[in-house]
C-alpha cells in the first residue's frame, strides 16, 4: 500500500513541471552519448562490481549530490550556505589525520569528522537565524576560515594512509554497486522522508515562503534555520569522507574547491527556486547527475582543454532556456509544435498545468 | 546596553593585540600565490626556515591564488620600506606597475620559481626556477626511450592557463612530435590534483581501454590518482600502462618504490636559501645571473629507494 | 535600543558600515607603525579600484533583487580582448577600449534578456555568462598576455598630484567619477527610483507601472559595462591580461556590496554603502599584509574572523532587527515611488 502511494506520488512528482524538464534534460545528453559515445553505456563486472561509464557518473555525481542535498533545504528557508566545499575539506582532513597520525577506533574515525562538521552547521546557523546576518555573508565567514581549519588541521600537508574499512566507504560496493551510490541514495531516502513526509518539509516551506507568516502560525523558524544548516554541513561533512577515501588521501587544499557553485547549480536546474519556498529534492539530484553526466561526456569525448567552459555554457544556458516556459512557447510558435498537446497524450498523468 | 559596549571593547582589544610588532634589521617581505599543493608548502616552509636561521623579519603574505592580491602585498611591502622582496608570481605578466614602484624605492625584488615578462628586465634582480619547458622534454625523452619509439599516451595537464601547465605540454610535445609512432590520444586537465587526476583517468580508461601505453601527468598529484584508477580497471600500473610525471614529492618516490610509478621528474621547490641569498648580493651591489636555472634531474623508479632517504620534500 | 539624537532609521545601517571602517582603520594605525600615511590611504583605492567599478556596477543588480556571478570572468574577458588587439593586431587603444566595453555590455544585455524575457533564475543565466566569458578568455588566449602600450601605462603610473611624492593615479580618478555618476544615478534619477522599486516587490511596481522589462534589462547591461570597465582598469593596473584573471572576483564583490549594508533579497542599500564596503575589504588584505606573521592558514581563518567581527559591529551599531528596518525602507521607497508616478 505504502509502496504504491509513493510511486503514485513519484509519478506526479516526475509530471510536475520543473522535474519533468530537468529529467528531459538528462536523457538527452546520455541519449547524445549513446549516439557519438562508444561505450557509454557498456557495463562490464570487474572486481566484483560494475564498471564503465555510466556507473562513473552515478558515482562521481556522490557528492554534488549530498550538498545538493543539503543545499536544497537551506535554499528552501530562503537561505544559502557557501561554506559546503570548505565544510568538505574539513571533514576529509579530520578523518585523514584520525587515521594517520591517531589510534582511535573505526567508528570514532566515522563520528568525529561528522559531529565536527555539524558543530560547524551549528555556528552557520546561529549567525543566520540569532544573529540575524544575511546567509550568503554569515557563511562565506567559514567559506573563507574554513580552508584555513582543514589547513590547520593536516599542516597544509596531503596526508595520505591506508586503512581498509575506510577506504570501503569510496572504493566498497554493495550489491555491485559502489558504495557512494549507496550512500548518496540512503542519505537522499532518509532527507526526502524527513522532509516530505513529516510537519518539518511543511515548515521548511513556511519558513522560505513567508518567515512573518509562519511565526504566526507558531513555528520556531530560527530552529528550523539552524537544523537546515546543520543537515546541509552533515551533508558536506559525508561528501567529505567520500572524497578523502576515494583518493586514499585528505587534501585540505583542493577538496571541495567550487562545490558550493556546482551544488547551487544542481539545485537550481532541478527548479527550486533562490527566493525559497517550495523545493524539489528529486530535482537536485537529477540537477546534479545532469552536471556529472555532461562532465563525464566532456572527459570521454576529448573536448579540448580551453573549449570546455564554452561546452558547459552553451549547456548550462539551454537548460535554463527549456525550463522557461517563455522560451519553449515561442519555440512551440516557430515550429508550429503543440507541445501541450504532445504531453497530454504522453502516458505521465498530470501534464502542464 | 553596558555589555554590549563592553563586548565591542572586547572585540577591539582582541584585534590589537592578535597582532605582534617584531623589530629586526633585515626585513624582507615574501609574496606567496597560495597554499594549493604540498609543492608550494614546501616552498613556503623553506622560506620561513631560510628567515628565521638568518634572523630575517620575514614579511609573509598569502595571496590565496590572486594576482590583484599579490600586487597589494608588494605596495604595503613598499609601504613598510622593506629591505627586499621576494616573490613567487601566480601568473607572467601584470608585474610592471608594481615593479617599477619597488623600483623607485630601490628595493631588489627577487622572483622565483617562474619568470614574468617585462619591458624592463632591470625591473627584477634575478629568477630561481626551474624551466618548466625542460621539465617536460626531460619526461617526453624518458618516455621515447622507455617505450621504444613507439605506443599512445594519455596526458593529465594542469590547471587551463597556468604557466607550468603550458609549459610542460609545450616542453613534452616537442619531443613526441619527432617520433610518427608515438602519439597523445587524449589530454585533459586534472586541474593538478588527485580527485581530478583520478576522475579523468578514469574516463580515459573507459574511453580508450586497452589502447592506452602510458600516462604523462604535469604533475605528482594527478599521477597518483590516475595510479588508483588504473588499479581499479584492474590493470597494473606502472606495468600495463608507464607512469611518468613531474615534481619530485615524497608521494612519487613511495609509489616508485612500490613500482606503481616509473619515473619522476624533479621540480625543486626549496629555494629558500638561494632566494635570501640572492637579495643580500643585490644589497651588496653584486651583480646576478638573470636566471638561476635549477638543475633538475630525472628519476626512474630503479633508483627511487636509494635517493628516497635523502628527499626533502 | 534607541538613540537620543535622531538620525532616520533608514541611514542607520550606512552609519554603522562607516564606523566601523573608521574603528578598524584607527586600530591600524595605532598599531602598525607606517599604516597611517597618505601612500596607504591611497593605496586602498588604487589597489581596490577595479572591484569598486565592479561593486558598483554590482550594487545595481543586487538592488534590483537579482545576481550576476559573471563579473570576474568578464574582467577576464575584456583583459584578453583588449591585450589581444592592442598587442597583437595592433589597434589603437582609443578603439580597442570601446570594442572592449561593448563586448562586456553585450553579455550583460544577452544575459539581462535571457532572465527578464524568458523568466530564467539569474543565479543560472549568469552562471553561464560565467562559464562563456571565461571559456571565450580561454578560446583566444590560454597563455597570459603582456601589454606594453603607453595608453595603458598612463593611467597607473600618472595622475594628479598631491603633495611631493604622492599622486592620485587616473584609474582612481575614473573610479571616483564613476562613484559620482552611479549615486546620482541610483538615488536622484527615475532609473534608480526604479531599480528599487521592482528590488523591493516586483509584483507591486508593476502595477504601479514601473517598466520592469527596461529597468531590468538595463541593470544587466549596465553591470557588463561596469565589469568590462573593471577589466579595462584592471589591465591598466597589471599591464596584463589572463584568462584566469579574477577567480573568485564574483564573490569578493558580492561581500563588498552586502557588507557595505545592500540587502541580498533587493530593494534595500546604498551606493555609499557599497565604497565602504570595498574599503572594508581592501583594509582587511592590507591588515593582514602589514601583519606579515600570518601562515596560510591562519591568514584564511583571521580573515574570516575580521569579516564576523565587522559584522558584528556593524549589527552592533544598527542594533535593530534587520527584518523591520527592511520593510520600513522597503515601504518608503515604494511610497515615493507611487509619488513619482502619479
Amino acid at each position: 500500500m505504502a509502496i504504491k502511494d509513493l510511486t503514485r506520488d513519484l509519478t506526479k512528482r516526475i509530471a510536475s513541471s520543473h522535474i519533468k524538464w530537468s529529467l528531459i534534460i538528462f536523457f538527452v545528453i546520455l541519449l547524445f552519448n549513446f549516439i557519438f559515445t562508444p561505450n557509454f553505456f557498456h557495463i562490464e563486472i570487474k572486481n566484483g562490481r560494475f564498471y564503465g561509464s555510466i556507473i562513473d557518473v552515478f558515482n562521481r555525481a556522490a557528492p554534488v549530490m549530498l550538498a545538493a542535498i543539503g543545499m536544497t533545504l537551506v535554499i528552501a528557508t530562503g537561505g544559502i550556505d557557501i561554506s559546503v566545499g570548505s565544510v568538505m575539506a574539513i571533514s576529509g582532513s579530520i578523518a585523514a589525520v584520525l587515521i594517520a597520525k591517531m589510534d582511535v577506533p573505526f567508528w570514532m574515525v566515522l563520528c568525529l569528522p561528522l559531529v565536527f562538521s555539524a558543530l560547524l552547521g551549528a555556528w552557520n546557523g546561529l549567525l543566520v537565524s540569532y544573529i540575524g546576518i544575511q546567509p550568503i555573508i554569515a557563511t562565506l565567514i567559514l567559506l573563507v576560515a574554513g580552508r584555513g581549519i582543514a589547513q590547520l588541521v593536516t599542516d597544509g600537508q596531503i596526508i595520505v594512509f591506508e586503512h581498509p574499512p575506510f577506504e570501503f566507504i569510496a572504493g566498497g560496493s554493495l550489491f555491485g554497486l559502489h558504495f557512494p551510490i549507496i550512500i548518496s541514495f540512503g542519505v537522499f531516502l532518509i532527507i526526502l522522508f524527513l522532509f516530505k513526509f513529516t510537519a518539518l518539509g511543511l515548515f521548511v516551506e513556511s519558513v522560505g515562503g513567508n518567515s512573518e507568516a509562519s511565526k504566526y502560525c507558531g513555528i520556531n523558524a530560527g530552529r528550523i534555520k539552524l537544523v537546515v544548516y546543520i543537515v546541509s554541513a552533515l551533508c558536506a561533512g559525508i561528501a567529505g569522507l567520500i572524497a578523502a577515501s576515494n583518493i586514499k588521501a585528505a587534501d585540505p587544499n583542493t577538496s571541495g574547491d567550487g562545490l558550493e557553485l556546482n551544488a547551487i547549480l544542481a539545485v537550481v536546474i532541478g527548479g527550486t527556486s533562490l527566493n525559497g519556498g517550495k523545493y524539489f529534492l528529486v530535482g537536485s539530484v537529477i540537477g546534479a547527475l545532469i552536471m556529472q553526466s555532461l562532465t563525464t561526456t566532456i572527459l570521454t569525448m576529448g573536448v579540448p582543454v580551453q573549449v570546455t567552459l564554452v561546452v558547459n555554457a552553451i549547456v548550462v544556458l539551454v537548460v535554463c532556456l527549456i525550463q522557461s516556459k517563455n522560451f519553449r512557447d515561442i519555440l512551440a510558435g516557430i515550429f508550429k509544435l503543440d507541445f501541450r498537446g504532445l504531453l497530454r497524450r504522453m502516458p505521465l498523468k498530470g501534464g502542464n498545468k | 546596553m553596558k555589555t554590549k559596549k563592553l563586548l565591542v571593547l572586547c572585540l577591539i582589544l582582541i584585534v590589537a593585540f592578535s597582532v605582534s610588532i617584531f623589530s629586526k634589521p633585515l626585513k624582507i617581505g615574501f609574496s606567496q600565490i597560495g597554499a594549493e599543493s604540498a609543492w608550494r608548502t614546501a616552498e613556503t616552509e623553506s622560506m620561513k626556515a631560510t628567515a628565521e636561521e638568518l634572523g630575517v623579519d620575514l614579511k609573509f603574505s598569502d595571496a590565496q591564488g590572486k594576482q590583484e592580491n599579490q600586487i597589494k602585498a608588494i605596495r604595503s611591502f613598499i609601504a613598510q620600506k622593506v629591505d627586499g622582496i621576494i616573490l613567487a608570481p601566480v601568473v607572467e605578466t601584470g608585474w610592471e606597475p608594481v615593479l617599477r614602484e619597488a623600483k623607485r624605492a630601490k628595493i631588489p625584488v627577487v622572483l622565483v620559481d617562474r619568470g614574468i615578462k617585462v619591458s624592463d628586465p632591470s625591473l627584477y634582480v634575478t629568477l630561481i626556477a626551474s624551466d618548466f619547458v625542460f621539465e617536460g622534454e626531460e619526461a617526453g625523452k624518458w618516455l621515447v626511450k622507455k617505450m621504444n619509439k613507439k605506443g599512445n599516451i594519455v596526458e593529465l595537464q594542469g590547471t587551463p592557463g597556468a604557466a607550468p601547465a603550458i609549459d610542460r605540454k609545450k616542453g613534452f610535445a616537442s619531443i613526441i612530435k619527432k617520433y610518427p609512432n608515438m602519439k597523445i590520444i587524449k589530454s585533459q586537465t586534472g586541474n593538478f590534483n588527485r580527485a581530478d587526476g583520478k576522475q579523468v583517468m578514469e574516463a580515459f580508461l573507459k574511453a580508450e581501454g586497452k589502447k592506452i601505453n602510458a600516462v604523462y601527468a604535469h604533475n605528482d598529484d594527478m599521477a597518483l590518482g590516475a595510479i588508483q584508477a588504473i588499479e581499479e580497471a584492474g590493470m597494473k600500473p606502472g606495468k600495463d600502462i608507464i607512469v611518468v610525471s613531474i615534481d619530485g614529492v615524497k608521494g612519487a618516490f613511495e609509489a616508485m618504490v612500490d613500482g606503481k610509478l616509473n619515473c619522476t621528474v624533479e621540480c625543486n621547490p626549496l629555494l629558500g636559501p638561494l632566494a635570501f641569498q640572492a637579495i643580500k648580493d643585490a644589497l651588496a651591489g653584486k651583480k646576478l645571473k638573470k636566471w638561476i636555472k635549477q638543475n633538475d634531474e630525472v628519476f626512474p623508479m630503479e633508483v627511487a629507494e636509494d635517493v628516497m632517504p635523502s628527499r626533502k620534500y | 535600543m534607541k538613540l537620543s539624537f535622531s538620525i532616520n532609521q533608514k541611514y542607520l545601517s550606512i552609519i554603522a558600515t562607516i564606523s566601523v571602517f573608521v574603528i578598524l582603520y584607527i586600530v591600524s594605525c595605532i598599531v602598525f607603525e607606517g599604516f597611517f600615511s597618505e601612500m596607504v590611504f591611497i593605496n586602498f583605492f588604487i589597489d581596490n579600484a577595479f572591484l569598486g567599478i565592479s561593486a558598483i556596477g554590482m550594487t545595481f543588480v543586487i538592488l534590483s533583487g537579482g545576481i550576476d556571478l559573471s563579473v570576474g570572468s568578464v574582467i577576464a574577458m575584456t583583459g584578453v580582448i583588449t591585450a589581444t588587439l592592442v598587442e597583437q593586431a595592433h589597434l589603437d587603444p582609443l578603439i580597442v577600449v570601446p570594442i572592449a566595453l561593448l563586448s562586456g555590455s553585450f553579455l550583460g544585455l544577452l544575459m539581462g534578456c535571457i532572465i527578464h524575457f524568458f523568466d530564467a533564475p539569474p543565479f543560472i543565466v549568469t552562471l553561464g555568462g560565467y562559464f562563456l566569458a571565461r571559456g571565450i578568455g580561454q578560446v583566444i588566449s590560454l597563455e597570459s598576455l603582456p601589454i606594453y602600450h603607453p595608453f595603458f601605462q598612463f593611467f597607473i603610473m600618472e595622475g594628479i598630484p598631491i603633495g611631493d611624492t604622492v599622486i592620485i593615479p587616473y584609474i582612481v580618478v575614473i573610479f571616483l567619477v564613476l562613484f559620482v555618476i552611479a549615486v546620482y544615478v541610483a538615488h536622484y534619477t527615475r532609473f534608480g527610483r526604479n531599480v528599487y522599486a521592482i528590488g523591493g516587490n516586483i509584483q507591486s511596481a508593476r502595477l504601479l507601472g514601473v517598466p520592469i522589462g527596461k529597468t531590468r534589462v538595463g541593470v544587466y547591461t549596465l553591470n557588463g559595462f561596469c565589469s568590462a570597465l573593471a577589466g579595462i582598469v584592471y589591465t591598466m593596473y597589471t599591464s596584463g591580461a589572463w584568462s584566469l584573471s579574477g577567480k573568485g572576483f564574483e564573490l569578493d564583490v558580492i561581500s563588498a556590496v552586502v557588507i557595505g549594508g545592500t540587502l541580498l533579497s533587493g530593494g534595500v542599500g546604498f551606493m555609499a554603502g557599497t565604497m565602504f564596503g570595498v574599503l572594508i575589504s581592501g583594509i582587511i588584505q592590507t591588515f593582514i599584509t602589514f601583519q606579515g606573521q600570518l601562515s596560510s592558514h591562519w591568514t584564511r581563518i583571521v580573515i574570516g574572523v575580521l569579516v564576523f567581527i565587522f559584522i558584528l559591529l556593524q549589527r552592533f551599531f544598527s542594533s535593530l532587527p534587520v527584518s523591520s528596518k527592511a520593510t520600513r525602507v522597503t515601504y518608503a521607497s515604494m511610497r515615493e515611488q507611487a509619488e513619482l508616478t502619479k
